[in-house]
């Protein structure tokens, strides 16, 4: 047996005797280094550079779009400090953002409506109610492709069935189903995954005690599993929040706040589509907007994935 | 309801399926008409559930019959048909419907981001999972799923403000007026930074997180004894994560690079933000490009009163769909080949 598994065994070893040993210095562990002792380090260095590389881009990221947003938030100027969240863009888009405060804050919930009833009702038919096999299959390889649809399919897909087809005309309700059919994928199977981390012993000691299934799965499964539910729809609500390609078709734009339902007065705007005509805009205090935008977007969906993580811990993206 | 039941007894390739349903049915009609309140319950219940299980096969059905519906006019018209997904013509005012400038584009874009990602990726979650201290794995694992969370708009606004000068101005002329590198047919061109190399890089980052977390994952489930029986074997660590770690979870590493793939190909506002929009197929780094998904954001609005163009737009669309759908039925069979030959994922 080599050194190096030994060295391994005997921190093992440690680790479950507690048993003190003697281990070999860092000076002697270089001096002695063989050819195998420098791969392994390099190996272990370059996969930490590598994450170093990978990891650096969203700090570069927050620090250029802070370094640029601050200086509208906390700036004095018209549209600028309290003014950006609480004033219309007004004449010459030069107040806040009022409206895509206003607009994401509409759209969310209206998105939440649809996506959650379907996404939580369907987790829990396929878990709860039906047994493994062909049915249960074939719906999460639906939620797996929804969740990889594009979202400019979506986008085009909202614009001619319900826009045009179901004939609802853009704004709030067209934008908010099409966000809505996005939140299904990671809210179902989210669901699922904590509804499968409730341990069957509870399920059992309910109907033992003469509960219906229908009364086991209402107060005591979900729940247990409500956690993971709420996980689940945080990290939902967090990628909707930043959808631009699916609202360009479906909500139309606004420069104050929606008025009614249906018809031209629906339109509204939202975070990542004004983010996106800020930015194409040549003038210069709209590309600082665009960013002091994209700051107050970025701490709002970051809130909501610190949120989603303080939920419960035990959940984990899954993908497929 | 029949199809329901029928459902629950696939598995058993009953030979009389026709009478279990039959019994099935008639066992619900009975509890309906005598059973008690809580049996009621949770007959009505079960089938209020079903309803809600169909919506996401419901939706995809929906979207591909749309598409699909929409584009039939120009894949069956006289200037279209299904050639235009290899004609690189594309010119609505002169009925040219060539859609493979796109195609290529998007492959382009996606090839580069791939290149640069995937590989960065599974480096990054074997230092996670094998190398990182714990200490810092928990913050370096909420890191990643911060990234995964940045709006792609936000993804997209950085690059254009910072990558797109940053290659006009600093990587475009080092590389050129380098001897070295300067004649590599990949660095040719003059460039504005809106480039296949911005779209490609910006695509690259974005799918980092997937990459990081889903073979993290997989990383992590492989068991403990495979670890320890290598190192009892001799193997120094880092043989042991790249000879059986790493290959103990080739299953789930190939599945992530599948669907960063989807995710590349699909991704819309930050690729459409910074590669030019160029009808063109990028020859070399520097040259501006189209993608598939940045033509549909750009002309649908305009084109929705042209039927031929508005039809090539969905044609367009059609093909990313079945595209998504074939890369993650491509990730869902590597998975279960996955869990076949290792018996894990």
């Amino acid at each position: 047996m080599s050194r190096y598994g030994l060295d391994r065994l005997r921190s093992l070893n440690e680790m479950v005797n507690g048993a003190p040993q003697a281990t070999r210095s860092f000076i002697d562990r270089v001096r002695h280094a063989t050819r195998r002792d420098v791969t392994d380090w390099m190996f272990k260095g370059f996969v930490a550079v590598m994450l170093a590389i990978a990891v650096a881009p969203f700090f570069m990221l927050v620090a250029e779009v802070a370094s640029i947003g601050l200086e509208d938030l906390l700036g004095s100027g018209p549209g600028q400090g309290i003014q950006l969240l609480t004033t219309y863009p007004g004449v010459g888009l030069q107040g806040g953002i009022l409206n895509a405060i206003i607009g994401t804050s509409v759209l969310v919930p209206v998105a939440a409506m649809v996506g959650i009833p379907l996404s939580v009702l369907g987790a829990v038919y396929i878990n709860e109610y039906s047994p493994p096999g062909r049915v249960r299959q074939i719906v999460e390889f639906a939620a797996d492709v929804l969740a990889g649809i594009p979202s400019i399919v979506f986008g085009a897909f909202g614009f001619t069935f319900i826009v045009f087809y179901l004939n609802m005309g853009m704004g709030v309700i067209a934008g908010g189903l099409t966000l809505g059919f996005m939140m299904i994928p990671t809210v179902l199977r989210t669901t699922q995954e904590a509804l499968k981390q409730v341990p069957m012993s509870l399920r059992e000691a309910s109907l033992a005690l003469g509960a219906t299934k229908w009364t086991t799965t209402w107060k005591v499964t979900i729940r247990a599993a409500f956690p993971g539910i709420i996980t689940g729809i945080l990290l939902a609500v967090g990628r909707i929040m930043g959808e631009t390609a699916p609202l360009i078709f479906t909500a139309g734009n606004n420069l104050g706040a929606p008025t009614s339902l249906f018809g031209p007065g629906s339109w509204v705007a939202s975070m990542p589509f004004t983010i996106w005509a800020y930015i194409s805009d040549p003038r210069p205090y709209l590309q600082v907007r665009a960013h002091s935008t994209a700051l107050v977007l970025l701490l709002m969906v970051l809130a909501v994935d610190v949120a989603a993580n303080y939920a419960s811990r035990k959940i984990t993206r899954r993908l497929v | 309801m029949a199809g329901q039941k029928s459902d629950d007894f696939a598995d058993e390739e009953a030979e009389d399926v026709f009478s279990t349903v039959v019994a099935r049915v008639r066992h619900a009609a009975w509890v309906l008409r005598y059973g008690r309140g809580g049996a009621r319950a949770d007959l009505l219940g079960k089938i209020g559930l079903f309803i809600p299980a169909l919506a996401s096969v419901l939706i995809i059905v929906l979207i591909l019959t749309f598409l699909w519906y929409e584009s039939m006019p120009i894949l069956t018209s006289d200037v279209g048909g299904p050639a235009i997904f290899l004609e690189p013509e594309w010119d609505p005012n002169r009925d040219l419907y060539g859609i493979g400038v796109f195609i290529a584009g998007s492959l382009a874009c996606t090839g580069i981001a791939i290149g640069v990602g995937v590989p960065l990726g599974i480096g990054a979650a074997i230092f996670l999972s094998e190398f990182c201290p714990e200490k810092l794995r928990a913050p370096l694992r909420m890191i990643v799923e911060m990234m995964a969370a940045v709006p792609s708009i936000v993804y997209g606004l950085w690059a254009y403000v910072v990558m797109v000068p940053w290659i006009r101005n600093v990587f475009a002329p080092s590389v050129q007026s380098n001897p070295l590198t300067a004649w590599i047919p990949l660095f040719q061109g003059q460039t504005n930074g809106l480039s296949l190399l911005a779209g490609g890089t910006i695509l690259a980052i974005m799918l980092l997180p997937t990459v990081i977390s889903v073979s993290d994952d997989a990383l992590r489930s492989v068991p403990r004894t495979l670890r320890e029986a290598a190192l009892a074997l001799g193997a120094s660590e880092s043989e042991t994560a790249r000879k059986v770690v790493l290959s103990a979870a080739l299953p789930g590493v190939g599945a992530a690079t599948v669907l960063s793939l989807g995710r590349a190909v699909g991704e819309t506002m930050a690729v459409l933000m910074v590669t030019g929009n160029s009808l063109q197929i990028p020859y070399s780094l520097f040259d501006p490009c189209y993608v598939m998904t940045s033509i549909i954001t750009n002309q649908l609005g305009y084109a929705y009163i042209f039927p031929l163009w508005r039809s090539a737009l969905f044609a367009v669309a059609l093909v990313l769909m079945l595209m998504s759908i074939s890369f993650t039925a491509m990730a869902k069979i590597i998975m279960r080949w996955g869990s076949k030959t290792r018996g894990i994922v």
